[in-house]
């Protein structure tokens, strides 16, 4: 496992408007996970090239400087980053629901109702409870 | 005596010598009763006979069959006696039996005593100048017919005085008058009734007698005293042979139809071009709006996701609490915030309908879908709303409703029908009914409330429109917009049938899956 266990339980929030960033990761942080914040897709792929490898990408696609779709690529190209789950957060709708043939695991129509945003993050996420359940024999 | 006698004779007989040999004329002299006496050379070429043939012949021979059955030769040489002179033309026979024109001049000659002696008959043959004349008359025919013919144009003679000579169907036409009434008419006639209009005219004249021709464009005025605008062309009538001034031709034509109708392409080609231009600005104005609905949906749409995850983190904040009676009071205000939200999501929402439908983007997400499962949640979501409204809605679904359709737009289009109703019938029950025809499935939404204005049917289905007044019903006046063009997105249609006070019936006819995938 390259994932470093304690990030396994965050997300990576990217999304360039500040207000929605920061709800977001307001409620992730309430239910336990940690938010990891980028404003755009080349500071989301910084981070990631970096080492910080979220248990959860959730993207949003309109982004100034390399929007979603961009970074949803770059990172199926990347090996280490190919696994991690994508979720895409936008306010288009699309008919097939993926970009260029690509399906993200899920894809959740802003605005989002929270009780489906959590949902959907419990599914491909490591949930905190079993993070700390993970962590606690260690 | 004998110098005395002889003194007339040698005129007489000189004179006689010279009527013998008269070639041009038949110049002979006949007894009461026709009986020819004398003969002379232009007698015989003109008519064949040699003197010695016809002397003692009657002259009733030179008539043709049908002028001796009439009994002519004797009418005339009574009428000669009677008047002393009488001239003819007519058709004569040769003695070869062929015919020729002829011009007579029968006088007669009497006794000292007053008694009748006889007749000289003078006769020259016209059938050469006949042939001309006959050339020249329908030559002019040809020409007559031919300015008869022309309607546009008003083509008559005036003589040297400027009074009207002739007058052709053209001149009727654009002048107006019948040749009864103009013929002998001076030509100021057609020149408005202005100071000087009589020298005007016989200006026109005197240019064309003087230089041949006179051209204007200028007002005439037609029978009834309508103005014109005409082109008129004098012309100048000289007589060929003698080159004096006969009088004058007048062509007019009236210039106020083509002008009027190259007006009226003018006017129409104008107003196209500012109705196009007015067409532009209201398209630029209605584009500038859609762009401005379309920007302000977005830009409202980004807080208004914040806000709604701040609001419902804090309700979940807030669960797990409710013993503590603060914690409830908030919790209610939070909850109410967040009905608040919804509806303001809601609202931003249809504006991005709107949005994507000017653009075309509206999209479909087709899936198969039990129509009649579909209103029936829409009415069950609807019953507290209905209760209020003092509604009762009935379902009414008939047959198979499954279809490929977007739930979700359908149900957007259910839930404006119905609401619609419940706003508009409020008090009165409202009928949901779905039932097939022709494979597609019909959906009925009918209300018996306040209904819709014959002028405003089609009016209700265009965007940002509405047949009340704003301050008695809310709304942005696009759920009707919308609803259509979701139907049409699916190949569908939708109506109303309606009558003031009476109630409404909207109608969709669907078809159970998008045309483009037929087939």
């Amino acid at each position: 496992m390259n994932v470093p266990s304690d990030l396994r339980s965050s997300v990576m929030v990217v999304e360039d408007d500040y207000d929605i960033r920061e709800a977001i990761s307001e409620v992730l942080e309430d239910s336990g996970y940690r938010a990891l914040c980028a404003a755009n897709g080349r500071d989301a792929i910084e981070l990631l090239h970096s080492g910080v490898l979220p248990g959860l990408v959730l993207l949003d696609l309109m982004m100034p400087v390399m929007d979603g779709r961009e970074l949803f690529l770059s990172m199926l190209r990347d090996e280490k980053l190919r696994e991690i789950p994508v979720v895409v957060l936008s306010a288009q709708p699309s008919r097939d629901q993926t970009i260029d043939g690509l399906a993200p695991k899920a894809w959740l129509k802003k605005p989002v109702h929270l009780d489906t945003l959590l949902s959907t993050v419990r599914r491909f996420c490591l949930s905190p409870s079993h993070h700390a359940v993970a962590v606690t024999p260690a | 005596m004998t110098s005395a006698m002889s003194t007339p004779l040698p005129v007489a007989e000189a004179t006689f010598a010279v009527l013998r040999e008269v070639k041009d004329y038949a110049i002979y002299l006949i007894d009461p009763k026709g009986i020819v006496l004398t003969w002379n050379e232009g007698a015989q070429l003109i008519k064949g006979y040699s003197a010695e043939e016809i002397i003692g012949q009657s002259f009733s021979r030179f008539f043709t069959r049908e002028d001796r059955a009439a009994g002519r030769p004797q009418m005339l040489l009574d009428r000669a006696a009677q008047m002393g002179r009488v001239q003819d033309e007519t058709w004569r026979l040769r003695k070869d039996g062929s015919a020729f024109w002829a011009d007579v001049v029968i006088t007669a000659i009497h006794n000292p005593d007053g008694s009748l002696k006889g007749y000289v008959k003078l006769t020259r043959d016209l059938t050469e100048r006949r042939h001309l004349d006959e050339l020249l008359r329908q030559s002019e025919e040809r020409l007559r017919l031919l300015i008869e013919n022309v309607k546009d144009y008003a083509i008559y003679m005036l003589d040297l005085h400027g009074r009207v000579t002739t007058w052709s169907s053209g001149a009727e036409k654009v002048l107006g008058y019948k040749a009864d009434e103009v013929l002998g008419q001076h030509v100021s006639m057609f020149f408005p009734r202005e100071p000087g209009f009589h020298q005007h005219a016989e200006r026109e004249l005197q240019i064309a007698s003087d230089t041949g021709r006179f051209e204007e464009a200028a007002w005439r005025v037609r029978k009834g005293g309508d103005r014109f605008w005409a082109e008129v062309v004098v012309t100048a009538i000289h007589d060929p042979d003698t080159g004096r001034l006969r009088g004058f031709s007048k062509v007019t034509r009236d210039l106020t139809l083509p002008m009027e109708m190259e007006a009226r392409a003018r006017n129409a080609t104008e107003q196209a071009e500012q109705e196009r231009e007015r067409a532009e600005v209201a398209q630029a104005a209605l584009n500038a709006r859609d762009e401005f609905i379309s920007v302000a949906a977005h830009e409202l749409r980004t807080p208004l996701t914040a806000l709604v995850i701040k609001m419902q983190g804090t309700a979940q904040a807030l669960r797990g609490n409710e013993s503590d009676p603060a914690t409830q009071r908030f919790a209610g205000r939070v909850d109410s915030a967040l009905k608040q939200i919804d509806r303001l999501n809601e609202l931003v929402e249809r504006l991005l309908d709107v949005s994507r439908i000017v653009r075309g983007r509206l999209q479909l997400m087709l899936r198969e879908t039990d129509f009649g499962e579909l209103a029936q949640r829409v009415i069950d979501d609807f019953a507290e709303t209905a209760k209020a409204a003092d509604c009762t809605v009935t379902l009414t679904a008939e047959g198979p409703l499954l279809g490929l359709w977007d739930n979700t737009r359908l149900e957007q289009v259910v839930v404006n029908l119905l609401s619609n109703a419940i706003k508009y019938g409020s008090g009165k029950p409202i009928e949901v009914r779905l039932h097939t025809q022709d494979g597609d499935v019909v959906l009925t939404v009918e209300d018996h409330g306040i209904g819709v204005a014959h002028e405003d049917l089609e009016r209700i289905f265009t965007r940002f429109e509405r047949a009340v007044p704003v301050r008695h019903y809310g709304g942005l006046g696009l759920g009707l917009y919308i609803s259509r063009s979701i139907v049409e997105a699916h190949g569908g249609s939708l109506r109303v049938e309606s009558k003031p006070n009476q109630g409404s019936r909207f109608i969709a006819e669907l078809p159970r899956r998008p045309r483009e995938l037929r087939a």
